[in-house]
């Protein structure tokens, strides 16, 4: 079999340094690759050029990549971490410009690391769930999230028993995923690839109840979407007799929000809020809606961005103190950009809104609610309709997200509001409460929350 | 080490080493002389902004939000397109990321009153702003 080159070449692009690595490293030890291995144990240097080279050598599949493995198998002495370091880094920054037989391959090689259990396996397995794109119905997309909803499956009984809680990642993952895939028509593959999401999660609910509850409370707003599926119903009614309230008071880790959000946009999105001025952002917002919002398909992914930029990127006080584009400003253009889209826009304001309804001062961090607040508060001046329809979405969520327990809710609600008036994000509750520019209705509503939910303490 | 775009000055020499962020390209199909197609583009860094000129397969190999590293580039007057900075026959674009740069559209150093410098024609000096912004690019509303 020839050699196929792995990566795709760019004319006008300087080599990645982790794929010339690879690329030098096996045309140096090409033929220290075939049997008869040597018998020698290699040095510190050698051993990670031999990775490498074995890796590359893989991942060109000419035909001996079982002979590699077992190269590998070996000579490996760090538990397969470095080899496994260099899948991650392949994963994360050259995943676009690998062919296709090469992700074959990269899928190979990442059973074989689950079987021998390796060294930062839950890793390569997050940045794989990473990499399956949202509201992206192409062939690739489809073959990926196939592909590993398929390895989770197969594998179950390794990662059980070895990396629980990526079991949870997959979890979350296929969830949001599946809410999007019953949204759409006319992709055939993609009507398996639904079939096995649903089997993968209702076996983790059905057999791993404890586990995956461990996602906390974000659990109850992904299986939402999801509760007209048959299967996920029963689930549903079970976890509401007799879970959901001990569900609520676990906060949703920030990695969890991380996973259906791509490393490209992870670093676009940290940049925008850490170092572009608000005033000098307009370019850096078109290169981004070009980059990964262009198509109504992929208008689900505000509700994603939201969540993570909330939850997940805390910009530190001087970032705050500085002309930097804050985070009000940035989740407010998201907001405008799917306000014609009445199911996106609904689940992005509850993405927005989701951590007011359960607030408690003493665990929770104002930074999760501040971008809500501060939008609320800087839309006043010239449009106080985004400040009303906010305000009123927030009454109304937690008036009726959860029937059963609204009290909590709202005293969530209250919290949040005397917690961003206490830490001086905003100035006082009045710049809400006195405000002539909101609706009368709206003001007596919000006077009544504070009211009638007092300070626990 | 490369230079800042504030601090490059016109020169008939393949000597500008830089990195920038390509803002925009010109929308309308690239002028296609006898040596081939060329677009005109704005690019900025974090101190200045610049017209580049790609050439040939150059214009269809970056986009807006591209990081650009140029070696041995050049930046003189080219006739009937004013100052531009540019590859040239010696000199090299390559992507080197996206969208990280925090770039200033203004000063633009194609916009100043460049004057020959009396005591070395070779050498030329700014004399005054033509414009704040680019004429070709204006900043975004």
């Amino acid at each position: 079999m020839e050699k196929e080159k792995p990566f795709v070449a760019s004319l006008h692009e300087v080599e990645n340094q982790l794929e010339l690595s690879l690329r030098q490293a096996f045309a140096s030890l090409e033929p220290k690759l075939q049997p008869p291995f040597s018998l020698d144990i290699p040095d510190p240097q050698e051993f990670l050029e031999l990775n490498r080279a074995i890796l590359y050598a893989v991942l060109c599949n000419y035909g001996y990549s079982t002979t590699h493995i077992k190269h590998l198998h070996a000579l490996v002495t760090d538990g397969y971490a470095f080899f496994t370091s260099l899948l991650v880094g392949v994963v994360v920054e050259l995943y676009g410009k690998l062919v296709d037989s090469a992700k074959v391959q990269l899928l190979w090689l990442t059973k074989e690391m689950i079987d021998v259990s390796s060294v930062g396996l839950e890793d390569l397995l997050v940045s794989l769930l990473r990499r399956i794109g949202c509201g992206d119905y192409g062939e690739q997309n489809v073959w990926l999230c196939y592909e590993l909803v398929s390895l989770f499956l197969d594998k179950w009984g390794c990662l059980l028993e070895d990396a629980p809680l990526v079991l949870t990642s997959a979890l979350y993952s296929f969830l949001r995923l599946l809410a999007d895939h019953c949204r759409v028509s006319g992709v055939p593959k993609l009507e398996n690839v639904k079939r096995l999401e649903i089997k993968f999660c209702v076996k983790m609910f059905r057999e791993q109840m404890h586990l995956s509850l461990k996602i906390g409370r974000d659990l109850v707003r992904l299986l939402q979407d999801l509760v007209h599926i048959s299967e996920f119903k029963d689930i549903w009614n079970d976890l509401v007799c007799s879970e959901v309230s001990q569900i609520y008071q676990l906060k949703t880790s920030g990695r969890y929000f991380l996973l259906r959000i791509a490393p490209e946009m992870e670093t676009q999105l940290r940049f925008l809020l850490g170092n572009v001025k608000l005033g000098s952002q307009k370019r850096h917002q078109i290169w981004f809606l070009k980059k990964f919002l262009l198509g109504p398909e992929k208008e689900t992914l505000l509700i994603d961005i939201v969540r993570f930029i909330c939850c997940a990127v805390h910009p530190t006080n001087e970032i705050i103190r500085s002309e930097i584009m804050p985070r009000w400003a940035v989740i407010g253009w998201f907001l405008e950009l799917c306000k014609q889209n009445h199911h996106v826009e609904g689940r992005v304001k509850l993405a927005l809104f989701y951590d007011w309804l359960f607030f408690d001062e003493r665990v929770d961090s104002i930074m999760n609610v501040e971008p809500a607040a501060l939008l609320m508060l800087w839309s006043i001046p010239q449009y106080p309709h985004i400040t009303h329809f906010l305000l009123e979405f927030l009454l109304h969520l937690a008036d009726t997200y959860d029937i059963a327990r609204r009290d909590m809710m709202m005293r969530g609600v209250a919290s949040a509001f005397r917690e961003i008036e206490r830490k001086g994000v905003v100035q006082s509750l009045d710049m809400f409460l006195s405000n002539p520019e909101i609706a009368t209705d709206l003001k007596k509503k919000l006077a009544n929350l504070l009211s009638c939910h007092q300070d626990i303490n | 080490m490369h230079a800042f775009l504030k601090d490059i000055v016109p020169a008939a020499q393949n000597n500008i080493n830089t990195r920038f962020i390509i803002l925009d390209k010109v929308r309308s199909p690239p002028a296609t002389t006898t040596s081939g197609k060329s677009c005109i583009a704005l690019a900025a860094d974090e101190t200045a902004s610049v017209h580049i000129q790609l050439w040939g397969d150059e214009c269809d190999a970056f986009e807006a939000g591209d990081i650009v590293k140029l070696t041995n580039g050049i930046f003189s007057y080219v006739r009937n397109s004013g100052l531009l900075l540019r590859a040239g026959k010696r000199g090299k674009m390559e992507k080197v990321g996206e969208f990280t740069v925090a770039f200033v559209e203004t000063p633009n150093v194609c916009e100043i009153q460049w004057n020959p410098d009396p005591e070395n024609p070779k050498r030329y000096i700014q004399n005054g702003v033509v414009s704040a912004y680019s004429r070709i690019f204006p900043p975004l509303p």
